[in-house]
């Protein structure tokens, strides 16, 4: 089920609290992308947004700044805007785009969603993600991690301004990053 | 042993690569037994690329690295000099170094706390007196070093006492990576590493890779998607940025047959050429490529002709040039499991605008987050079940494209007189590659063949 659509059975219950707002705005964001409806997944980004995943190395505990790499300065295994983004997006539907097609099947669970800091125009959420990839028949990849969101208030939803993905592997332990976190 | 390991079939003969009919036996990708010697014959006799001298700037600065299946450290030590060693106490054989990067004036195992300094002499022995009476040789049991060579900044290794000189192996494929590890204005020695190397695994023979990158210009099917798509920043479609220059120019695949290296290039037919804009979408990193493109000429003269595409360095490093600088290193795990490293390089020189946009462009480009070779990383996993369906093992690989029309040090002589050019759309860089493959393995491809070394 899209959470978008008719709410007129909702009208007897209590309005949402922001906390519940923000976990439906990432549930559809998700499921956007289960449903491989990336156009629409793509709408929920702000138009000077970035997409950001480091590479996480292995490094002495008093040293945990170099941990990830640097933003706008190392290699990433993501460093995207929106325009960026969206070439990814024309790759993934052209149906030549060989290392997704077909499809693979993919589920996106987030969870212990916390809304780290809220003003009138900018919140801070804090997540986790499990991200279960199956493709063609056997492949399986397996990626769990951490994000943090800068959402912006946009109309009864949000926009994603930046989204910055920090995922729990060093080497990359499957062949591929075809799929958006 | 790979003696034992033939094709019975009446497909091709017993040996494994039959260069000069440009058949080899599928089971070079998928066999136990060829994967282990490959370790000893092949990995074990070659100069392997480790790092690059930008990683580590300072004394005390190290990384770990592969060479090869053995992990190594590599340092610059607290006299400067860069050290390549194994990554393996010489007690019980733990890796001493368990940090990616860092610096560090020794390394302790936590096992039983010998202890190495940064140039790998055993510094800290517990229990040397009342254990060892104070007799243990020091000097007999520090880090296992390497022979190290550095190119242009490059790092090289190789822990075979008997291997001949780097630049010995390298042979005339030094006119190509010495062009590599050039600025874009033809300068020495240009590069600079972007910090984090990226690593990644594919269920894959790592000499898929490494045959790809060393002239498979066939394969263009493949990156329809990209190409469609747009990703190069010359404001035309398509990935590579080179295709914005409309000047006339031959395709070449530039092999070297007595060290098993090959490069894919352009050459220009015109030395002084106008700049035609390949960074359009840019302006002021188009400025830095302009001004870069006749600095080049100027220095260079009739070498300027060459656009160095990429190639390979025998036997697992790649490097892809002309606007997307990088290094892949192939590490074999198993016959099908390959660990791929990759280092991004940017112009040293050149302002950060250009470091940046450059950044984006390769990071868009490779690895497994790239749009060009998350497609690649398809095709060599795949291959991969091809290499192992037994059905198929009478069937040798075809590598048959555009056969018996290379020519030696054709058509530059500053190609060198080692060099061995086909024009075009071929698999003629391929079998050079193989037929060295199959001379370290002990297996000399047809000794009169035109495709055989010389």
């Amino acid at each position: 089920m899209i959470a978008t659509g008719d709410r007129s059975h909702q009208t007897t219950l209590p309005a949402p609290s922001l906390k519940e707002r923000v976990e439906d705005f990432l549930a559809l964001e998700g499921e956007l992308l289960d449903e491989r409806r990336f156009d629409e997944w793509l709408e929920l980004f702000a138009d000077d947004a970035r997409y950001w995943m480091p590479l996480a190395r292995n490094i002495e505990h008093d040293n945990l700044a170099a941990e990830y790499t640097r933003e706008q300065q190392d290699a990433a295994w993501f460093d995207e805007d929106k325009k960026t983004l969206l070439q990814r997006v024309m790759q993934l539907k052209g149906g030549d785009h060989w290392a997704e097609e077909p499809f693979s099947r993919t589920t996106h669970i987030t969870a212990n969603i916390r809304i780290e800091s809220a003003s009138e125009t900018e919140l801070t959420v804090k997540s986790r993600f499990i991200v279960y990839v199956n493709r063609r028949e056997g492949e399986v990849r397996l990626f769990v991690g951490k994000r943090i969101d800068v959402l912006r208030p946009d109309g009864e939803g949000f926009l994603i301004a930046k989204r910055s993905i920090f995922l729990d592997q060093s080497k990359l332990l499957f062949k591929n990053l075809t799929t958006f976190f | 042993m790979v003696r034992g390991v033939q094709m019975d079939g009446d497909t091709i003969d017993g040996r494994l690569v039959d260069a000069e009919a440009g058949l080899i036996d599928r089971r070079i990708f998928s066999d136990q037994d060829i994967f282990e010697q490959e370790a000893k014959q092949v990995f074990g006799k070659s100069w392997l690329f480790v790092g690059h001298e930008s990683q580590i700037p300072n004394n005390g600065d190290y990384f770990t690295s592969q060479a090869g299946r053995d992990a190594v450290v590599v340092t610059r030590d607290s006299d400067g000099e860069v050290r390549v060693m194994l990554n393996m106490c010489t007690h019980r054989g733990m890796p001493v170094c368990r940090y990616d990067k860092g610096n560090a004036k020794r390394f302790t195992c936590p096992y039983h706390g010998w202890t190495f300094s940064n140039n790998g002499d055993l510094s800290g022995l517990p229990l040397s007196t009342d254990g060892y009476g104070g007799q243990l040789d020091r000097k007999k049991w520090g880090l296992i070093q390497a022979r190290v060579t550095l190119y242009h900044g490059s790092i090289w290794a190789t822990f075979d006492a008997a291997v001949p000189p780097f630049e010995e192996t390298l042979g005339d494929m030094a006119v190509m990576l010495r062009d590599f590890m050039q600025g874009p204005d033809g300068e020495d020695d240009g590069l600079e590493v972007i910090d984090g190397i990226l690593k990644f695994e594919i269920h894959s023979n790592w000499k898929f890779g490494a045959e790809n990158n060393a002239g498979d210009l066939y394969h263009d099917v493949s990156h329809n998607s990209v190409q469609r798509v747009g990703l190069a920043l010359s404001g035309l479609r398509g990935r590579h940025v080179w295709n914005a220059d409309k000047h006339s120019f031959k395709i070449l695949n530039v092999a070297y047959p007595a060290g098993g290296h090959a490069a894919r290039v352009n050459l220009y037919d015109d030395e002084q050429r106008e700049y035609h804009p390949q960074w359009a979408v840019v302006p002021e990193v188009d400025e830095y490529f302009r001004a870069a493109h006749y600095a080049r000429q100027d220095r260079l003269g009739e070498k300027a002709r060459l656009l160095n595409r990429g190639g390979i360095v025998f036997p697992n490093i790649a490097y892809n040039s002309a606007g997307r600088w990088q290094i892949t290193m192939w590490v074999p795990r198993a016959p099908n499991r390959t660990e791929v490293w990759k280092w991004y390089f940017v112009p040293k020189k050149a302002p950060q605008k250009v470091k940046d946009t450059l950044r984006h462009y390769l990071l868009r480009y490779g690895g497994p987050s790239g749009m060009v070779e998350q497609d690649d990383i398809e095709n060599w996993a795949s291959a991969q079940v091809g290499a192992e369906c037994a059905a198929a093992n009478r069937l040798p690989m075809n590598y048959t494209l555009h056969m018996g029309q290379a020519q030696w040090a054709w058509p530059v002589p500053w190609f060198g007189e080692g060099a061995y050019v086909d024009e075009g759309v071929s698999e003629h860089a391929q079998r050079v590659f193989y037929a060295r493959w199959a001379e370290m393995m002990g297996h000399p491809a047809i000794e009169q063949g035109q495709e055989a070394g010389r």
